[in-house]
């Protein structure tokens, strides 16, 4: 051979090993690992940890037993609280993931860090700041500076920016391989939400219900960074379920409809599971007579198409901003002793459901908060609530919601935040307990009606109405038995649940409160059993990893999202909260 | 010669000083425009009142336009110190409603009961009240219609939301 072609052997091998050892050092998350997520109890490679978002680890070296030994391992400063738009700082909401020794972890403006967390340390690795436009989406984010985690998929992180990109990271450089504007806050679009991953596809959610946006869901093909199909929450009237918007101003366009918290995906039955958010304008329903579709809804999607195989719906022309975003954690599990597969979804109205999973068929609901009036019950048959009218194009329920005729709402139970917000719950599969972090409220709202022959102006809000926070707002841990569909257990806390459950195989139940708690439960008995002041506030949720065969429970502590800025006047205690951008971690 | 460098040196510094004195002028306007923006945006006023001043819509409910209140100097302070009864303007003075002076509208928090306003988040000392006073009265009442130039004073020359309503240049310029 001559030199030309020595040359062209040694860059081959060279590129070769270089690869081989890149994935060696990066990991590569493959579909088949997304799917078996459950055989590597030691990661958390999705945002839930797993498909069924049962955010349930099994990883048992921390137990009842030894938990009270529990200490501070490591922490880290992530950086990111400065402000931007209306927001005078950003918080803290992501789920950091973990593989292999390597932490994926991200702050209010979506910048990445990746951290090496090999011997029980944090090493930083690389940093990708993806130059969020502050002021641009800061402007017209509802609920705070906020971003709830990344993606992995192959040698990449995903992650979304508040601004409406999609960037893919490269896993072992921390180079943007490319970006895709996915939504446009031109129209008041934004987006919080973590990805999810399904084949080689991420899937997008959107926020902006409450700027009169038309919500949708986006699957971006991960080779090319194009757009596979996006499908819109809120149908056109030639559409199905158009026919649930019977207005004459195309009221549509703007009817919300959001899809800011990330989805589930069952592999065998090969459908992507999403929550629906509420219809907008948020609090003046006569503007969009009709059942709304598919706002306040569980959708399921087939993920070659994005079309709606079903859906079941929690509150049709909702007069509360009962968002039904919420998390769809998929169980299998019986009831009446019959096997039935299932999502478990506990929905701002304040009613936790069990909706079969393979149709969108109710199984049952339960209420899971103290207080509730907005609604006489659920239907046993149907699953709407008792006093919905499949007449009517207007919904009045038990009376206590706002109208055009008289404004002023009465005290409704659960209030405008819930209930239970986008702060997810967990599932401990042994036990067949699901574990709600609850927020127990009662709230008021008012109506100013969109003006006759109005419509929205783009970034401006188009709620229609506002809040009012009459009460102090308190919280809870409410446990219910899945098979039975019943609270068996309710520990109630002086402040919300705003961080975010897990349950573990060591039969505990971490949680983390707004004022900088992180607490230890018995996962049976509900006996707290630590507590770690960390000094802010927690509004990200709790989880476990391992690395040589040691585990660690991880938190990131920054206090921020919608609490400061439209809810502080109910939690006294808080007001004094500084934010943080810091990760923490214990270990035994 | 040496009157003559005297003189020149004399005029030098005084048209230093005079040139100080100028410059110090806006410096001290930017200053106090500086100070009343901070505490508009670190005090929420921008959450439901907007960068703008005019009010409208949002989580907060319906928001007083700024650019059309008749309130002066006193009521405005006053609305500030003390909130608005029945709405979600909170009180922003630190015990205003704690003693049986009866500082706001005449009235104490118990003949209010639950019209009384909410908390504000940071309370705001009477520096800080003056100097928002003096910014919502100076670039932001009785201005009509926000346009560029407002849209550039409150998010910076860069702004990408301000683009939109950059002036368009004739063909002829």
């Amino acid at each position: 051979m001559d030199l030309k072609d020595w040359t062209l052997v040694l860059c081959v091998c060279t590129a070769l090993s270089g690869n081989t050892l890149a994935a060696e050092r990066t990991g590569n998350t493959t579909s088949e690992r997304l799917v078996s997520a459950t055989d590597e109890p030691h990661n958390w490679l999705h945002h839930h940890n797993t498909y069924d978002a049962q955010r349930y680890s099994r990883l048992d070296e921390i137990n009842r037993g030894n938990v009270a030994d529990l200490k501070v391992a490591w922490t880290y400063a992530l950086g990111g609280t400065e402000g931007g738009g209306i927001w005078p700082i950003a918080g803290l909401e992501g789920t950091p993931l973990v593989e292999d020794g390597f932490m994926y972890a991200i702050d209010g403006w979506g910048v990445v860090t990746k951290i090496d967390v090999h011997g029980g340390r944090a090493k930083f690795v690389w940093r990708m700041d993806p130059a969020t436009d502050k002021d641009w989406a800061g402007e017209i984010a509802c609920c705070g500076i906020d971003n709830k985690g990344p993606a992995l998929w192959g040698g990449l992180v995903l992650s979304h920016t508040l601004d409406g990109r999609l960037i893919a990271t490269d896993k072992a450089s921390g180079d943007i391989k490319w970006e895709a504007e996915v939504a446009s806050p031109e129209i008041g679009e934004t987006i919080t939400a973590a990805p999810l991953i399904v084949k080689d596809m991420a899937i997008t959610g959107v926020s902006g219900a409450e700027f009169g946006i038309r919500g949708w869901l986006e699957a971006t093909d991960l080779n090319t960074g194009k757009r596979r199909w996006r499908r819109y929450t809120i149908p056109a009237p030639d559409e199905p379920g158009g026919d649930t918007w019977v207005d004459t101003h195309e009221a549509y366009k703007t009817g919300g409809g959001s899809t800011w918290v990330t989805g589930s995906y069952d592999a065998e039955l090969d459908l992507i599971y999403w929550g629906v958010g509420n219809p907008g304008p948020d609090w003046d329903r006569e503007y969009r007579p009709g059942d709304n579709l598919y706002s306040n809804s569980a959708i399921a999607l087939d993920p070659a198409s994005g079309e709606i195989k079903f859906h079941f719906q929690y509150t049709p022309n909702d007069p509360f901003d009962y968002d039904g975003v919420n998390e769809l954690v998929l169980i299998d599990s019986e009831v009446d002793n019959v096997p039935r597969k299932m999502i478990l979804h506990a929905d701002r109205n304040g009613f936790l459901y069990a909706i079969d999973r393979t149709n969108g068929a109710f199984v049952y609901a339960t209420p899971f908060v103290k207080r509730l009036n907005w609604t006489a019950g659920i239907d046993a048959q149907t699953g709407k609530p008792v006093d919905y009218d499949p007449e009517a194009k207007i919904q009045h329920y038990a009376g206590v919601a706002p109208s055009r005729a008289k404004p002023q709402s009465e005290l409704m139970c659960p209030g405008a935040m819930g209930g239970k917000n986008w702060i997810p719950m967990a599932y401990h599969p042994g036990l067949g307990r699901l574990y709600i972090p609850v927020i127990e409220s009662c709230g008021k709202i008012s109506t100013s009606p969109v003006e006759e022959g109005g419509t929205n102006i783009p970034r401006e809000w188009f709620t229609a109405g506002g809040i009012t926070n009459p009460e102090v707002i308190t919280g809870s841990l409410t446990v219910v038995d899945v098979k039975q569909g019943k609270v068996v257990h309710k520990l109630e806390t002086r402040y919300p649940l705003l961080g975010g459950l897990l349950a573990t195989a060591g039969n505990l139940v971490f949680s983390a409160m707004p004022d900088g708690d992180v607490i230890a439960y018995d996962a049976q008995t509900l006996q707290e059993l630590w507590r770690f002041p960390t000094g802010s506030g927690i509004i990200a949720p709790v989880m476990s990893y391992a690395v040589d065969g040691k585990q660690f429970i991880t938190v990131a502590v920054g206090f921020g999202g919608t609490m400061p800025k439209w809810w502080i006047d109910a939690v006294p205690g808080l007001e004094n909260t500084n934010p943080s951008a810091m990760i923490f971690t214990f270990a035994l | 010669m040496q009157l003559f460098l005297a003189t020149l040196f004399r005029a030098a510094i005084a048209s230093v000083i005079f040139a100080l004195g100028l410059s110090g002028s806006a410096f001290a306007v930017e200053k106090v425009r500086s100070a009343g923006k901070a505490v508009y945006k670190k005090a929420n006023c921008v959450g439901c009142h907007k960068w703008h001043g005019g009010g409208g819509g949002g989580y907060g409910g319906m928001a007083l336009s700024l650019r059309e209140t008749p309130l002066d100097t006193a009521g405005l302070t006053m609305v500030i110190r003390c909130g608005r009864p029945g709405t979600r303007m909170p009180y922003h003075q630190r015990g205003v409603y704690g003693d049986d002076e009866r500082h706001c509208y005449d009235t104490s928090a118990e003949e209010l009961e639950g019209a009384m306003p909410p908390r504000a988040h940071y309370f705001l000392k009477d520096r800080d009240i003056a100097a928002v006073v003096e910014y919502v009265q100076t670039w932001i009442q009785g201005r009509g219609t926000p346009g560029y130039d407002d849209c550039v004073a409150f998010w910076g020359a860069d702004a990408r939301r301000c683009k939109s309503m950059a002036p368009t240049r004739p063909d002829n310029e």
